[in-house]
């Protein structure tokens, strides 16, 4: 599945990151559920749950755009595509992921800059929990950093593939097919029949 | 700031990179970036950043990952099927036997759900075997199976109508509540078709069979409770005024994890594949949504939205008008652009054009999403085309085509409906509490 070596090489760091962020929604669910009830029944409320719900769909989403990526399902729109030319595949892949880096090295940036006004500004959230703002930005700031990193190598490995072997940029950074989608579907054990409970998904 | 050209200039700009098949999350950031440096000066660029973090730090958008979740731990527990063989028990009676299995499976299974495409796949893997051992007209059976699946979108929880109630300031449980009505009359409509379609050919509904005993129908009913029970759960906490959808949705992971216990389907590989899944979307949705909000901040200080609607007051359009032209918009813009992602892009210029000329934005919200319904199975390029006849891998496109056009022509009759007649979609969420 891995032709990319990048991807190969990055894909059980990323993936540990990717899954890891889950368990954290897992665990918030758990939390709010707790909050809801006790709120409903007891009339006790944590306080600031939401204020974490906040903090941890940010991480999902900063670990959770390179876990994405290396599975190619960050949209791209491939009905023009399919309608230009083959010639003119290579260039417009290479340009989707340069231009991808490029938007990953600055939204890093960018973040980075945000994280370090809120440690100088000792900034807090405003909030019961007055949580140092600083604590989930760092989170979410590292998240960023590898998506950045990750996108950027992708750029350039791209780069090298369209001026050496152009043949083969279509397999490693074209987008995805239907067919890919369904086979994901169809990665579901619990609904291909015969399937074992707990199957790996690949 | 802007004028109506500058805006319209901008949106070819933004066409044209996502033509270019660059990511629609860079295609929309570039866009605003060049907005913000043009008009606008390197501060407001610089500003991505603070933006971003609000956007993400958000509680109500969390709602998003936690129903995407719930969906993925039900469908890998097994429900999915045991609902199917439990829903076609009682529905084959109906004129059109098994078809009808389909529409209400794709309705049941986008209420815990909320996935066109997740939706078309599964029940059309599940589906599609069953079928052609009993020779049903395959074209319905497809139709069926393609138009079914859209109804994902609407009926709640919707990721859809989440997204629309965040970028838009609209309350969420209003909206939920909004879609109930259409989506199930929606639903009664395309099983009507079947049964009129096979009560004048009965040979389309294949040979039929015995039905399992009674006691056995019985038992297997009692796989559809759980479903019943989390949609309750979901929904009734949020018509009640309980919780907010993230929480509703919060409650109702909680809830399909102990299903999911129930069903012996429970364990960490279990979970780690559902969490991966949950990430992956999760990501390529938000990744669109950041890009957005971005998108909608610098649309707000350049003043597109105003310039809009002078426009629209100036050339003098009607609300009527209006609502046609966006129909025509939509289903044009449908056949090049992704439905989600065609979507969240207009949604910071259109809305505020309509609510100015006095549409409730909830009413919108369900007009919006009936736009994407349609598109996603209108040819020549709805998704859903696609899916269904990958997962049937073979014989010509042409038969998921005219197996669907009799649901398109019921879907497009129902949008002239709500919009003759809003209360279809304003009743229930005006009856809400809290």
């Amino acid at each position: 599945m891995d032709d990319n070596p990048i991807i190969r090489l990055a894909r059980p760091l990323v993936r540990v990151g990717a899954v890891a962020s889950g368990y954290g929604l897992l665990v918030l669910s758990f939390l709010v559920g707790f909050e809801v009830i006790s709120r409903k029944l007891f009339d006790f409320s944590l306080q600031g749950v939401d204020e974490i719900g906040g903090y941890v769909l940010a991480v999902v989403v900063a670990f959770g755009l390179s876990f994405t990526l290396i599975n190619r399902a960050h949209t791209r729109i491939d009905v023009v595509l399919g309608w230009l030319p083959k010639s003119f595949h290579p260039v417009l892949h290479f340009t989707a992921f340069a231009s991808l880096g490029g938007f990953a090295v600055f939204m890093a940036w960018r973040a980075i800059t945000t994280l370090g006004e809120s440690i100088e500004y000792k900034s807090i959230a405003s909030t019961p929990l007055q949580t140092p703002l600083w604590i989930p930005q760092s989170l979410w700031v590292l998240g960023l950093v590898i998506f950045a990193a990750l996108s950027a190598a992708l750029a350039l490995h791209a780069g090298y593939l369209l001026i050496r072997r152009p043949a083969d940029i279509a397999g490693q950074y074209g987008p995805r097919t239907v067919k890919d989608e369904i086979e994901e579907e169809y990665a579901v054990p619990a609904r291909r029949p015969g399937a074992e409970p707990g199957d790996p998904v690949r | 700031m802007i004028d109506f050209a500058g805006a319209v200039a901008g949106f070819a700009i933004m066409l044209g990179f996502l033509f270019l098949g660059l990511h629609v999350a860079t295609a929309l950031f570039l866009v605003s970036a060049i907005g913000a440096v043009a008009y606008l000066g390197m501060p407001t660029l610089l500003a991505f950043g603070n933006n971003t973090w609000g956007v993400l730090n958000d509680f109500i958008l969390t709602a998003i990952p936690l129903f995407i979740l719930l969906g993925e731990i039900l469908m890998r527990s097994g429900v999915t099927e045991r609902m199917y063989v439990a829903l076609s028990d009682w529905l084959n009676r109906l004129p059109g036997g098994l078809l009808h299995t389909n529409i209400g499976a794709s309705a049941l299974f986008a209420a815990v759900s909320g996935s066109s495409v997740a939706t078309a796949a599964t029940i059309g893997t599940v589906a599609l075997p069953a079928f052609r051992s009993r020779h049903y007209n395959e074209r319905l059976v497809l139709g069926s199976i393609a138009s079914g699946a859209t109804l994902g979108i609407l009926i709640p929880p919707s990721i859809n109508l989440i997204i629309y109630g965040a970028m838009t300031n609209t309350s969420i449980g209003k909206l939920f509540a909004a879609g109930i009505i259409p989506g199930l009359t929606l639903a009664g409509l395309f099983m009507a078709i079947i049964a009129a379609a096979c009560l004048l050919h009965p040979s389309w509904a294949g040979t039929g069979e015995e039905p399992a005993s009674l006691r056995e129908r019985l038992r297997r009913l009692g796989d559809l409770l759980p479903l019943v029970f989390i949609f309750g759960v979901v929904m009734g906490s949020i018509y009640f005024g309980w919780a907010t959808p993230t929480e509703a949705a919060s409650l109702g992971v909680i809830a399909s994890l102990v299903l999911a216990a129930y069903y012996r389907h429970l364990s960490f590989s279990m979970l780690n594949a559902a969490l991966e899944s949950t990430v992956r979307i999760t990501a390529m949705i938000l990744f669109i949504i950041l890009a957005a909000f971005y998108l909608n901040f610098i649309i707000g200080i350049l003043g597109i939205p105003q310039a809009m609607t002078d426009f629209v007051a100036k050339v003098g359009a009607t609300p009527m008008q209006t609502i046609f032209l966006l129909m025509v918009f939509y289903l044009i813009l449908g056949c090049f652009l992704e439905t989600l992602s065609m979507m969240i892009a207009t949604i910071p210029v259109v809305v505020p054009v309509v609510v100015h000329l006095g549409f409730d934005p909830v009413w919108f919200g369900i007009f919006l999403v009936l736009m994407m319904e349609m598109a996603l199975f209108t040819p020549p390029m709805g998704m859903n085309l696609y899916v269904v006849q990958g997962v049937r891998g073979g014989g010509p496109l042409r038969d998921v085509v005219i197996g669907t056009l009799p649901f398109l022509l019921v879907m497009v009759v129902f949008v002239f409906a709500i919009i003759a007649f809003p209360g279809i979609v304003l009743w229930l969420p005006g009856r809400m509490l809290g």
